[in-house]
């Protein structure tokens, strides 16, 4: 299984990577941690006749604190997130989820930006941007926008992205004092693409339930952030029954797609089940933390 | 055929050739290097065994291309013993009987070479967390997580200041 | 040639194999360097089933680095057709193109094989040879090729049954009219590829010069293998050579002579050149070899304390397109040993093997994997509908010491085996009783628990009574040849083909205690068709018992002549005072061994050099040659027991804990021994939940083309393995030693599935189909949740 031939650039600055764009649009992908990309151009799934290799670009690999929120660089890798300490403490739901991964040496290579714009339906990271409400910055020659996260994930394997255009950077708001978060991802084999994967960030005031996000990925062609479902739910004391009633009507409002391998009805049962899950430990952390 | 000059350092040595920058790393390490300990097992980074080091991390060489690597250290199992002397790592699997048709071997040894050195003191929930990225068909991973918490362990006895 | 005092046999011996397998200089296929070597690339059909109008190659021809572009109607003239026709009661014969010239028949089916400079040239290429194909209906189940209006696979069969083979033991309609009950079962097991970590491949050398081939290939069977490889080109056999080096895993996959394969060395004969072919990942899973894809109901008669009256067996096995082997070989091993451990003598067995649009068939560590989960989850079956303890079901009908050698129904005999004790070992150890309790605490806070219990009788090294009471041209005997240097050195070989099982090591056990040296001076020689004597290499579990036993045999022919020699060297009148140990000539004096001043290397250098001073009636050299015959069928046995959690709301199963007690008569090397195990089981385990060969039902289509689809279980998903080994030794056996290596497989099926089934018990839930997805056992769960509250309103 080797690649059809093509181009290989490698530019040294952003600037030379966003002139190789767009001289080289639609011919040009870009090439980052290669962990997605790899096996498709090994498969002669993509046949791009020019690569753009981002790998230089190391200004791009940051981790910034910006005060309200934490800006992350399209280039870091699963493994800094994994690491960081300045997301374990602002942002901790990017932390659960890019230490879930695939596989240790996955993590050494892949990158944010990289799943992002490749946006398969069952990523962690789209999860977490969605679930997280996430800003991103995408920038071409001639200039830079910023676009949220539910508008920058179109469809299974599509984004927003124009031809000649690259991720930058994303931007995750800071947790609030009494926050906490955690990913039930269920899969068939440890370091698998999640079946049916819950990200949720609950936030407390006193005993009740300041604020909720939740996100469900695998029910849909992108991850789907129920608000107009979680949002009754706030301001309400957080307790078991609670819990069930959140994950009554996720599992309720979602739609999954119907297969003979894995059924809608499956999905659906999954979501419920990793909602109580994912809310269970939330709530068991923010107890630990009770003033 | 669009063949470049490539030069590589690898395992210490600056190694040149030509090749298309398609190539993947992998073959480029097997063929122009002359290195053929690290192994094709599926060339779509699910199996584990091509992992080689790169500037010191466990890196899939079937998706990456050699010419990328340019400028950066690549470390195969070649580096890490030799038949005479087998590394503490290498050593403990001998010991604990963690091969049996060796082709894995190579992927799982660079795999864990660089994970002691962050992680001198894991699990065996951790060791089996961190190997689940590499496919064994023969040895059902007993012996191999064995010899990894017993070269751990003899590693720490051996550098008694990094505890 | 049972209980000897072993010095080597049974001790821990850190194999010589590792020191260049760890450190990246091992040798395997890839790995050799051959200059100017073609490298080879196969067009494929992406049909399960078509008719191939054209191939048109002239676009591909044009592009860089290709030097020749092949069909099947070029090897049609340099290769005999494969004809598949053993003279078996009930099975049809087949002959097969070398390429398909007609019709492709599964999709990956290679049509065309490209020649070019380097594989990526030659996959470039090999896109651009355009192939016009007439679809056909695919026939993609078993049930499919069973229909009377089914497409044919074969044109030249009337219909899709390969294999239709049925029998009857005692009486067995009686038995099921006058019983108190009759239980039907049933077990379906999916498809299953070998995936060994190392694909295929080789490389095919044409000397021109001296009409030789000098073929490199990773092969479990040199010889048989060269055989072939020969007949097939229609060449000498003396004019081909078959080496295989350092092999990544084989698990039954590498025994056959692949079109692939042949191809190549056809190709190289054309041209004159070096040709290789490494196989990718993707091709290994649309085109090797597979397996395990078996139907099977049973239905029991039982008297009310549940002991066995009578059995039928009915199985139905989806062969895929071509018969790479006789298509009964591996459902008749089935049919024969499913009774196992237990006294069953009335039993009847219907056995029907189909063709259908997938590839071919070839046996998988264990190819009668499917025996042990059939007969236990049949007598688990047999607990439920009575209301009995599963064990107790097992215990009264499982043969007790007393009754060995017992004769199956279909004449197996069962010697040196002990079911009774490795069930009693395994119960203990993992304490049956109080995990019972903690079953029932666990299912009232909600946890659902489940113990599974499984005993295996594993047939092991096929000797040549088997083939030929199966009907099978084939022998199981072996062959070795030891000679012993002029420095003292001693060089050894036998047939086998080494795929990671550690030969060299604890081969060299046992011609080290069957001479009386250190293993450290033997070298075992494996795989050159030159240099090996020719043996019937590596499969069902022979490398221990008839290798082992072969060479052991040998060793201590030469330790005779070798003292003999002593014996004239030192003035004695015969060598009964005399043993050889680490290669010293010792005497016994009043109960002592002392040293005598004569070394092995002592003797070696007389035999060659100073052959006069041999005793009278002696040949000069120290070489010896020795051909053995295992008993028809040696059995060695095991009992597993697993604990599981299942998650009733996922579906998803967890292992807590795996023990086996296994009987396998002399270990060779008991910590080989152990890492088989290891891998047997794990292979069980990670075919039973997650490996799945999938082709589309209504297409034909293969759904499983890389390792995303192909699950294969990770250090992660297996638990710690509890080994407990209890030694019978074989008294028909040199050294008492038995076959092993797949028993695992069978057991860890059959355990695993009645441990869910226990773990689900109190809803009546009984899984019936493998793998165990969650998808699968949350669907049973739902609809019994369902049932019970319909039920309760």
């Amino acid at each position: 299984m080797k690649p059809a031939a093509f181009t290989y650039h490698r530019p040294a600055t952003l600037d030379e990577a966003l002139a190789l764009m767009s001289d080289l649009a639609p011919e040009a992908k870009p090439l980052a941690g290669g962990q997605s990309l790899g096996p498709m151009l090994n498969m002669r799934l993509a046949n791009p006749a020019h690569l753009v290799d981002l790998n230089d670009l190391t200004e791009l690999g940051r981790i910034r604190d910006l005060g309200d929120a934490i800006e992350v660089g399209a280039l870091a890798r699963h493994h800094q997130l994994a690491d960081s300490a300045l997301l374990s403490e602002h942002c901790p739901l990017l932390v659960q989820c890019a230490q879930s991964i695939g596989h240790y040496a996955i993590r050494q290579r892949g990158t944010l930006g990289g799943s992002l714009a490749h946006a398969d339906p069952a990523a962690q990271l789209a999860l977490a941007a969605i679930t997280l409400g996430a800003t991103l910055t995408l920038v071409r020659r001639g200039g830079h926008r910023e676009l949220a996260a539910l508008d920058f994930l179109q469809a299974a394997m599509t984004t927003a992205l124009l031809p000649d255009e690259l991720l930058l950077s994303v931007r995750f708001p800071k947790f609030a004092a009494r926050e906490a978060s955690a990913l039930r991802l269920f899969s068939r084999r440890h370091g698998d693409f999640g079946i049916v994967s819950v990200a949720t960030c609950v936030a407390l005031d006193g005993d009740r339930v300041s604020r909720l996000r939740l996100g469900v990925g695998g029910v849909a062609p992108v991850p789907q952030r129920l608000d107009s479902i979680t949002r009754p739910f706030e301001q309400q004391r957080a307790n078991a029954a609670w819990v069930t009633a959140v994950a009554d009507a996720v599992a309720q409002a979602v739609q999954p797609e119907d297969d003979p391998r894995i059924p809608a009805e499956y999905r659906r049962e999954l979501a419920h089940t990793m909602v109580v899950r994912a809310l269970d430990s939330a709530l068991q952390q923010l107890k630990k933390t009770r003033p | 055929m669009n063949e470049q000059r490539i030069t590589l350092t690898v395992n210490g040595r600056n190694i040149e050739f030509e090749a298309e920058p398609r190539k993947l790393l992998l073959d480029a390490l097997r063929e122009d290097c002359h290195l053929s300990g690290t192994h094709a097992g599926c060339e779509h980074g699910v199996c584990g065994a091509c992992t080689v080091l790169v500037d010191g991390r466990p890196t899939r060489s079937c998706l990456c291309f050699a010419i990328q690597m340019e400028g950066h250290e690549v470390q195969t199992i070649e580096s890490v013993g030799t038949p005479q002397k087998l590394s503490v790592l290498q050593q403990a699997l001998h010991e604990c009987h963690g091969l049996q048709c060796g082709f894995c071997t190579p992927g799982i040894v660079m795999t864990f070479e660089a994970y002691l050195k962050d992680h001198p003191e894991p699990t065996e929930a951790d060791i089996r967390e961190v190997l689940s990225g590499n496919l064994c068909r023969c040895t059902g991973y007993q012996n191999i997580v064995a010899a990894i918490a017993l070269a751990a362990r003899r590693m720490r006895e051996a550098s008694p200041h990094d505890q | 040639m049972t209980s000897e005092a072993f010095v080597h046999i049974g001790s821990h011996q850190p194999r010589k194999e590792d020191a260049r397998l760890l450190t990246g200089h091992g040798r395997y296929i890839d790995d050799i360097v051959v200059s100017g070597a073609l490298h080879a690339c196969f067009v494929r059909s992406p049909h399960a089933h078509a008719e191939i109008l054209s191939v048109n190659m002239g676009a591909a021809l044009d592009m860089p680095g290709v030097v020749a572009i092949y069909t099947g109607h070029d090897l049609a003239q340099w290769t005999t057709r494969h004809r598949m026709a053993p003279p078996i009661d009930g099975l049809r014969a087949m002959e097969m193109d070398t390429l398909p010239t007609t019709k492709v028949r599964f999709q990956g089916d290679p049509v065309a094989c490209v020649i070019a400079t380097n594989r990526y040239l030659a996959e470039d290429a090999a896109e651009q040879v355009q192939v016009d194909y007439a679809v056909l209906p695919a026939v993609s189940t078993m049930w499919q090729a069973l229909a009377s209006d089914a497409p044919r696979v074969d044109n030249d069969l009337p219909d899709n049954l390969l294999s239709h083979q049925h029998a009857v033991h005692g009486d067995v309609a009686g038995a099921m009219a006058g019983a108190h009950r009759v239980i039907e079962s049933t077990f379906s097991q999916h498809r299953q590829t070998h995936l060994p970590i190392e694909t295929r491949g080789c490389i095919a050398d044409w000397d021109v010069g001296r009409q030789h081939l000098n073929f490199q290939v990773g092969t479990q069977v040199p010889h048989p293998y060269r055989t072939t490889l020969a007949a097939r080109l229609r060449l000498s056999e003396s004019q081909v050579s078959v080496v295989s080096p350092d092999v990544g895993g084989g698990f039954g996959q590498k025994i056959a002579l692949y079109r692939e394969e042949l191809t190549v060395a056809a190709v190289s004969m054309q041209l004159g050149r070096p040709v290789r072919w490494r196989e990718d990942r993707m091709e290994n899973l649309l085109a090797s070899s597979q397996a395990r894809e078996d139907f099977c109901r049973t239905r029991v008669a039982v008297d009310a304390q549940g002991r066995v009256l009578a059995l039928d067996l009915e199985i139905v096995e989806d062969f895929g397109a071509y018969s790479f082997y006789p298509g009964n070989y591996l459902a008749r091993v089935v049919a024969m040993i499913v009774t196992g451990p237990y006294r069953i003598a009335s039993y009847a067995y219907d056995v029907k093997v189909v063709l259908s649009n997938k590839v071919g068939n070839g046996p998988m560590r264990a190819p009668m994997s499917v025996t042990s989960w059939v007969m236990e989850g049949t007598l688990d079956a047999v607990a439920r509908e009575l209301g009995l303890d599963p064990v107790a079901v097992r215990r009264v009908n499982m043969l007790r010491p007393d009754e060995l050698p017992y004769t199956m129904a279909t004449g197996e005999v069962l010697a040196d085996v002990s079911p009774n004790a490795t069930m009693d070992g395994v119960l203990a150890a993992i304490g049956y009783d109080s995990l019972r309790e903690r079953q029932v605490q666990a299912r009232a806070q909600g946890r659902w628990l489940g113990i599974g219990v499984c005993n295996v009788v594993e047939s092991t090294t096929y000797g040549s009574k088997f083939y030929k009471s199966a009907g099978i041209a084939g022998s199981g005997h072996e062959a070795a040849w030891i000679r012993i240097e002029p420095s003292g050195a001693v060089n050894a070989s036998v047939g086998l083909g080494a795929t990671g099982q550690g030969y060299e090591t604890s081969l060299a056990n046992a011609v080290a205690d069957g001479l009386g040296v250190s293993p450290a001076d033997v070298r075992v020689l494996l795989g050159h068709t030159d240099i090996a004597p020719y043996g019937m290499g590596s499969r069902g579990a022979r490398g221990g018992t008839a290798g082992g036993g072969t060479l052991y045999l040998c060793a201590q022919q030469a330790r005779t002549a070798v003292l003999a020699i002593a014996a004239h060297l030192l003035g004695l009148a015969d060598a009964q005072a005399l043993r050889l140990l680490e290669s010293r000539v010792q005497q016994q004096v009043e109960d002592r061994w002392q040293d005598t001043a004569l070394t092995l290397a002592d003797i070696a250098r007389v035999a060659y050099l100073d052959p006069l001073a041999l005793p009278p009636g002696v040949s000069p050299g120290l070489e010896f040659h020795l051909t053995y015959e295992p008993p028809p069928m040696t059995y060695s046995n095991a009992s597993h027991a697993c604990v599981v959690e299942v998650d009733g709301a996922t579906g998803a199963v967890h292992i807590e804990r795996y023990v086996v007690a296994e009987d396998c008569g002399t270990v060779l090397s008991p910590v080989v021994v152990e890492g088989q195990q290891h891998g047997a089981i794990a292979m069980g385990l990670s075919g039973s939940l997650y490996e799945h060969i999938e082709y589309d039902s209504a297409t034909g289509q293969n759904l499983s083309g890389s390792l995303a689809d192909y699950l294969v279980a990770t250090s992660h998903e297996l638990p710690h393995f509890e080994l407990i080994p209890m030694h019978t030794p074989n008294r028909s056996t040199p050294a008492g030693i038995k076959g092993m290596a797949e028993g695992g497989v069978m057991g860890a099926i059959g355990a695993l599935s009645n441990a869910v089934n226990d773990a689900l018990a109190h809803l009546g839930v009984v899984v019936n189909q493998q793998p165990l997805t969650p998808m699968y056992l949350r669907g049973l769960i739902r609809q019994a949740q369902q049932n019970t509250n319909k039920a309760s309103t």
